[in-house]
């Protein structure tokens, strides 16, 4: 760390300023708005993953300013984050509102529950999940926007993008030797069913 | 939709904000006392709200949101982010608790339910009819208007904001009234229990039991297509899942959004607006019968 240090140069002061300990209120107001995050864990040796999480803005809900609660939707079941969040409780999460170039970090650490006050606030399409996150919040801080600048993230003209790459249909049946249009049926008929 | 713009947010009790939406492209579309619209929220919610204004006044529409501490994400919306200035759709008002003209009127409200009572009220007491508020809270400052309206209409207005009215008593003391009640369902199903006949508004579903979850199938008559509704899927989400989704909002049976014309079969009704002689509401009712035919 101290060669990168040596060549970064110190942080500017105004960034380690920003840097809070709990939600206030233009953070609680970017949770309300934010549809999407990331959300990092990692298993008890510190391999690291990463997954993204999604619904309506304010999804994410704020319980008090030192604590956040996200729901666990119908996925794939196959609970990475639980399995780590059971090993090791530090979690690191990344709020995006589509449109803006700053992103809100939060870092704590976190625990699953089933308490029935905190998934009923999570009901969506008359269902409720099953299980929830809940964050103990520890830092709380906005970062700059340079990241999604570069990289033209919410310019609608980025989206050509995807039509360069094959879809999620194609590249499974092609590692499983099957026949694509069926693969994408079959996944197209699981996402029209997201509650 | 109508597009409006949120011109007043004002604190109305501990707990409770009141909006005034102007329309933003000449005069609102006229309603009834009893009437809600759909607020759709920046948040992408929907939520519906009484309106507690004037009818008269066709420039703006008033509503009074109650901050639920379970907030799903509707009434913390309104609390904490909704500013003065910013622009709104809201619904055509729709209205499931109309008033029907009568000589004598017993009022019922209970905390929020109060919302659509206001215009009621105002407009029995305007129809020369006797009309009597009971208005019970659980402590006076989680009672939005209440002050007005017992400066405003004196003895027809009585407040209970602490303690539950003696509905039995008030059955015994208005027995010809036309009854109408709003407010907690524990209140619902009091009034329902004394009361002979009681017009009700919910704002959220009763609890009750059906019969087992079958499977049926809808035709949809314009489009010719088949549907199979699953045990365990509603008819709104089958149509969802089936790529003919219909307009919703409230997904339990109380806000009307999701209303479709059956124009064949039997549905079996599990919504607590009564749905109309060939409509059902998708998001609750099922079938009776094996197939039902739909107007999609």
């Amino acid at each position: 760390m101290a060669e990168v240090r040596a060549r970064l140069g110190e942080p500017e002061a105004m960034i380690e300023a920003k840097l809070g300990d709990h939600i206030d209120r233009h953070a609680r107001r970017f949770i309300a708005h934010s549809p999407f995050l990331t959300l990092a864990t990692a298993d008890a040796a510190g391999r690291a993953d990463c997954s993204p999480r999604g619904d309506y803005p304010g999804f994410v809900k704020v319980l008090d300013e030192h604590t956040l609660a996200l729901p666990d939707r119908t996925g794939n079941k196959i609970a990475d984050s639980f399995r780590n969040i059971a090993e090791n409780d530090g979690v690191g999460l990344l709020f995006f509102v589509p449109g803006m170039r700053e992103t809100l970090r939060v870092n704590g650490s976190a625990y699953v529950t089933d308490e029935p006050d905190v998934l009923a606030r999570m009901q969506t399409e008359a269902k409720e999940p099953m299980l929830a996150i809940v964050v103990e919040v520890e830092q709380v801080y906005f970062h700059c926007g340079r990241a999604l600048i570069r990289s033209r993230l919410w310019d609608p003209a980025s989206q050509a993008l995807a039509d360069e790459l094959p879809s999620a249909g194609e590249i499974a049946a092609e590692l499983m030797n099957a026949d694509p249009v069926m693969f994408e049926q079959i996944l197209e008929a699981g996402y029209r069913k997201l509650y | 939709m109508q597009k409006t713009i949120l011109d007043r947010v004002e604190r109305v009790a501990g707990d409770v904000v009141s909006l005034v939406l102007r329309g933003d492209e000449g005069p609102l579309e006229p309603w009834e006392p009893g009437a809600h619209i759909d607020l759709a929220l920046p948040n992408w919610l929907t939520r519906q709200y009484s309106l507690c204004g004037d009818p008269a006044d066709r420039s703006a529409y008033r509503i009074a949101v109650r901050h639920d501490p379970l907030s799903r994400g509707g009434s913390e919306y309104v609390h904490l982010f909704l500013q003065p200035g910013r622009t709104l759709s809201v619904s055509s008002p729709r209205n499931h608790f109309p008033l029907r003209p009568a000589p004598e009127y017993l009022f019922l409200a209970g905390g929020i339910g109060i919302t659509p009572m206001v215009p009621m009220l105002r407009a029995a007491v305007a129809s020369g009819a006797a009309a009597t508020l009971v208005y019970a809270g659980r402590s006076a400052r989680t009672m939005p208007f209440a002050a007005e309206l017992a400066a405003t209409y004196g003895e027809r207005v009585r407040l209970f904001d602490h303690g539950r009215p003696d509905l039995a008593a008030l059955a015994a003391e208005f027995p010809a009234a036309e009854v109408y009640c709003c407010g907690p369902a524990s209140m619902l199903a009091a009034a329902e229990a004394v009361f002979p006949r009681v017009f009700t508004e919910r704002f959220q579903p009763t609890r009750r039991t059906f019969g087992p979850d079958t499977a049926f199938e809808v035709v949809c008559a314009r489009s010719g297509q088949t549907i199979q509704v699953p045990p365990d899927e509603s008819l709104l989400d089958a149509l969802t899942h089936a790529g003919r989704p219909v307009p919703s909002a409230c997904r339990e049976g109380v806000c009307g959004s999701c209303e479709i014309a059956v124009v064949e079969g039997e549905p079996e009704h599990r919504d607590d607006i009564g749905a109309p002689e060939g409509r059902m509401y998708a998001c609750v009712s099922r079938a009776r019968s094996p197939r039902l035919v739909l107007d999609l």
